[in-house]
């Protein structure tokens, strides 16, 4: 029988490369598969973690957050591509500076109407409960299930269903694709929505749990970067041993040394696989 | 273009690009000695600071700009030259002699940069977003390294008590250093853009491939502009240290990069008058507003992202628009001519012999060249022909270092070129045009030609001279003389130029450099009749002017029995018959694979 510690340090190393994955599941298809640099990804998982304040601010009940923040990262992720991005496509970083753009102005949005300062959310979400003899936080299993239920729905969506056999197509050959009479654009349009409405769901999952502020979406950004281009685009191969790698540096060497050396190492790391392997661990080029 | 020279002299002087180069210069230092007695001394101070962040802004519009790639942590060289200047400063109160070292504040930082796009351009010519990304995160090292070493940096709170230079007092006379700086580097960048490296920097935005082929170390040319554009940012950085008198891990952070390509952005990332107008406007404007006015940011976000969508040249560009309507006119019509120089040694010497000896080569586990030997000797036209996928344009490539071989030797002149970049391979003598013609579409037909006559010609220093731009050679005179629609297109961007038109610039581009071996992809692919004839007798003349060997991938037989003697028949990525065009038409196995027969 594995004694209380390892289980337990097993479980916080699980928990925090769950978040990772978490995420990075909407950049995953932003970036992986359409191949925009969204730097906004990360001020959609904070528009995410705001509804859930609004709702607590409305009184209302924790999961009325869901709805709204499909709602409006939907919303916004709708009029972004068709406005912003859509025209930039063939312009990679005009894109990337748009949506960086574009990140300014939700962050500063957000920090006009709520002010700077830390969110209180209020929730249950540190209410233990007992688990391979240790206890846990049952809110943090719940997410780690979620997570890999999330991966794993979207891996099918995306192998299996018509419309990630359109998706593949458009990623291979868009040209072509849209020869054979798909619709690429509208194709586009509705994954770049799906990306930011699971960056906003994050947001909403992870509310209860992290500090939630203005300037919060910049580390989810760039810590989501980091997992693709470590582990290369459009692949849960990939996906799956970017969050490893990332994830796995930054709680081992934190736990080592300390946070900043952990963040560090990370820096690091994705120098290297940008310098020398920018198809990723499993990519080909 | 008779029309539009013969148009008054007013048209010429309303054009910013056509302006006297001096015009500039002088509105910037007068507006830069004014704004202490127009305004006041604490105006100039507050200016000054963001004419230091608008110096660093040019480094970011010099890269992104012209030549293409955007860097995202300009900051930390601008926060690593601060850190170093204010170290010297300090230390210099306890020894003068310190002060001699303060140049290298400003130059340790660009050698850094030099280093790192040295070795990321080595590794990938074109790394696009991703050298964007790697600065990006050293620049967020920098951020992490400043707050954590605090006995060198003085941490979280940052480096304090920087002394002033000496004489020049903070909130007087040290106006006068940052304006220096200021005019300084603008002058500067805007000279090197009118000259040779100027046209090489858009070219390499342009088509850097192209480059390549023509023997440009495009990689090592952008490594140098990025140092340049650092040293832009990090003597910035030396002055800002004496002129705020702390430096924060800030200046080195992720958020100072931001601003920086924002104010490049929106002043004009084309031209480094606009990047400062940008720096100190944006910038200024936010310092004033930001407190009084709870959505600023946000405008400003606005006002960004519309630039980036709707005015990729940002205000300067746009200003340029406005003064430049009317037709182009060109200020070079009476330039005077001097002869080009002859073409580098390793190029004039080599001999025009190439050897493929069972060559293979693919991508992605298929076979593209599979056991090529072929041999070419001495000067002379020939042609290689076969079907659609027997591995012609695969051949040029694996050639020109742009599909590398697997296995086999590939020889030129002696040397062993199987694995080389593509411009050491053009240094070779070995020139080259694509079935599609490859140009600089947005530079005029003049600079296209002008970078072809530069190629293995032009050494390091030349590129920063106004000489080069004058060069001419006969065989260019022979040429337009040839193609006569080129002489009159000279100031027409060569994007405008037609099909016809654009194939006879590229096989002059690809002449001019003077190769031993000219590898023609299809010159004739979309041209009429009579330009195919036109096409073919130049490509004879120049293999005699040259003395060169010239190998034509051509499908049409007339064509073929026209210009060349010796015909090379490729099938299935391998040599299948060679010979006179009679010797290989009456091949039994040529004809089975153009009759579709057996395999």
């Amino acid at each position: 029988m594995m004694d209380s510690a390892t289980v337990l340090t097993g479980l916080n190393l699980g928990y925090a490369l769950c978040t990772l994955a978490l995420t990075t599941l909407g950049l995953a298809i932003v970036f992986g598969l359409l191949g925009v640099m969204n730097m906004a990804h990360g001020e959609f998982v904070m528009l995410g973690a705001y509804a859930v304040v609004v709702v607590q601010k409305l009184g209302l009940p924790l999961p009325a957050a869901v709805p709204l923040a499909i709602a409006i990262c939907g919303a916004l992720g709708w009029a972004v591509e068709r406005w912003l991005i859509r025209p930039l496509y063939a312009r990679p970083f005009d894109t990337l500076l748009a949506t960086w753009g574009l990140s300014i102005l939700l962050r500063n949005l957000v920090e006009a109407i709520f002010g700077k300062g830390y969110q209180n959310v209020q929730s249950s979400a540190a209410a233990p409960m007992a688990f391979l003899g240790t206890s846990y936080p049952a809110y943090r299993l719940f997410l780690m299930a979620l997570t890999v239920v999330l991966m794993l729905a979207l891996v099918l969506w995306y192998r299996r269903s018509n419309a990630g056999l359109k998706v593949r197509a458009m990623t291979g050959n868009p040209t072509l694709a849209r020869a054979l009479g798909i619709d690429t654009g509208k194709l586009a349009t509705r994954a770049f929505v799906m990306g930011v409405v699971l960056a906003g769901l994050a947001g909403v999952l992870l509310a209860p749990i992290v500090r939630v502020e203005p300037a919060m979406g910049v580390d989810y950004l760039l810590n989501a970067f980091f997992v693709l281009v470590v582990g290369g685009l459009g692949s849960l191969a990939g996906l799956t041993s970017g969050v490893g790698l990332i994830g796995g540096t930054q709680a081992g060497i934190s736990s080592l040394i300390d946070q900043t050396a952990g963040y560090a190492a990370v820096l690091v790391l994705s120098i290297l696989f940008l310098w020398l392997r920018p198809q990723g661990l499993y990519g080909r080029r | 273009m008779a029309a539009a020279s013969s148009r008054p002299a007013l048209s010429i002087t309303l054009r910013l690009g056509g302006m006297r180069p001096w015009v500039a210069p002088v509105l910037l230092a007068a507006a830069l000695v004014l704004l202490p007695f127009v305004g006041n001394e604490f105006l100039a101070y507050q200016i000054g600071l963001f004419l230091l962040y608008g110096v660093a802004a040019q480094g970011v519009a010099l890269c992104w700009g012209r030549l293409g790639f955007l860097p995202l942590g300009h900051a930390l060289f601008f926060g690593l030259g601060a850190y170093l200047s204010g170290g010297i400063l300090k230390a210099a109160q306890a020894d003068a002699v310190w002060y001699l070292l303060l140049p290298l504040a400003a130059l340790a930082p660009a050698v850094l940069a030099w280093a790192v796009a040295r070795l990321v351009f080595a590794r990938s010519y074109h790394s696009g977003p991703y050298f964007s990304l790697i600065t990006l995160a050293l620049t967020m090292l920098g951020f992490l390294a400043a707050n954590r070493f605090s006995s060198l940096t003085g941490g979280f709170n940052g480096m304090t008590e920087i002394p002033e230079l000496p004489g020049l007092d903070r909130y007087g006379a040290m106006y006068w250093a940052v304006a220096a700086l200021a005019l300084v580097s603008t002058t500067g960048l805007t000279v090197m853009l009118r000259r040779p490296i100027g046209t090489l920097w858009s070219a390499i935005s342009q088509n850097e491939d192209r480059l390549q082929f023509f023997g440009f170390a495009t990689d090592r040319m952008k490594a140098l502009a990025f140092g340049l554009s650092a040293l832009c940012a990090a003597a910035a950085g030396v002055l800002f240290a004496p002129h705020q008198g702390i430096v924060t891990p800030q200046t080195v952070g992720f958020l100072l990069s931001t601003e920086l390509v924002i104010w490049a952005a929106v002043g004009g990332k084309a031209s480094p008058f606009g990047a400062l107008l940008g720096a100190v406007l944006v910038g200024y404007a936010s310092s004033e507003l930001r407190d009084n006015f709870a959505y600023w940011e946000v405008v400003v976000a606005i006002a960004f992202m519309a630039v980036v969508r709707f005015l990729p040249d940002g205000i300067a560009g746009f200003v340029t628009r406005l003064l430049n309507r009317g037709p182009a006119t060109s200020a070079q019509i009476s330039a005077p001519v001097e002869a080009a120089p002859a073409i580098f040694p390793a190029s004039r010497s080599s001999r025009a012999e190439l050897a493929f000896d069972d060559v293979y080569s693919g991508a992605s586990g298929i076979a593209i060249i599979n056991g090529l030997s072929l041999k070419l000797s001495g000067p002379g036209v020939r042609c290689l022909i076969g079907p659609n996928g027997a591995g012609k344009t695969s051949t040029f490539n694996t050639l020109t270092g742009r599909l590398p071989s697997q296995s086999g030797s590939i020889q030129f002149a002696d040397q062993k070129v199987g694995r080389w970049a593509a411009w050491r391979v053009a240094r070779l003598g070995i020139g080259r045009k694509f079935q599609i013609p490859s140009v600089f579409s947005q530079l005029d037909v003049r600079d296209n030609l002008a970078i072809a006559l530069w190629a293995n010609r032009l050494h390091g220093l030349q590129s920063l001279s106004n000489r080069p731009k004058q060069w001419q050679t006969p065989l260019l005179q022979e040429l337009l003389n040839l193609f006569p629609a080129l002489r009159n297109s000279l100031d027409i961007p060569a994007g405008r130029l037609s099909q016809g038109d654009r194939q006879a610039l590229e096989f002059v581009m690809m002449a001019l450099p003077e190769p031993r071996l000219m590898l023609l992809d299809e010159p004739c692919a979309g041209l009429s009749p009579g330009e195919t004839q036109r096409m073919m007798d130049a490509i004879k003349t120049v293999a005699q002017r040259l003395d060169a060997a010239a190998l034509v991938i051509e499908h049409d037989m007339s064509a073929v029995e026209r210009i060349a003697d010796h015909v090379y028949v490729m099938h299935q990525g391998r040599l299948l018959a060679e010979g006179s065009l009679a010797q290989v038409q009456a091949n039994e196995k040529v004809r089975a694979v153009y009759a579709g027969g057996h395999k």
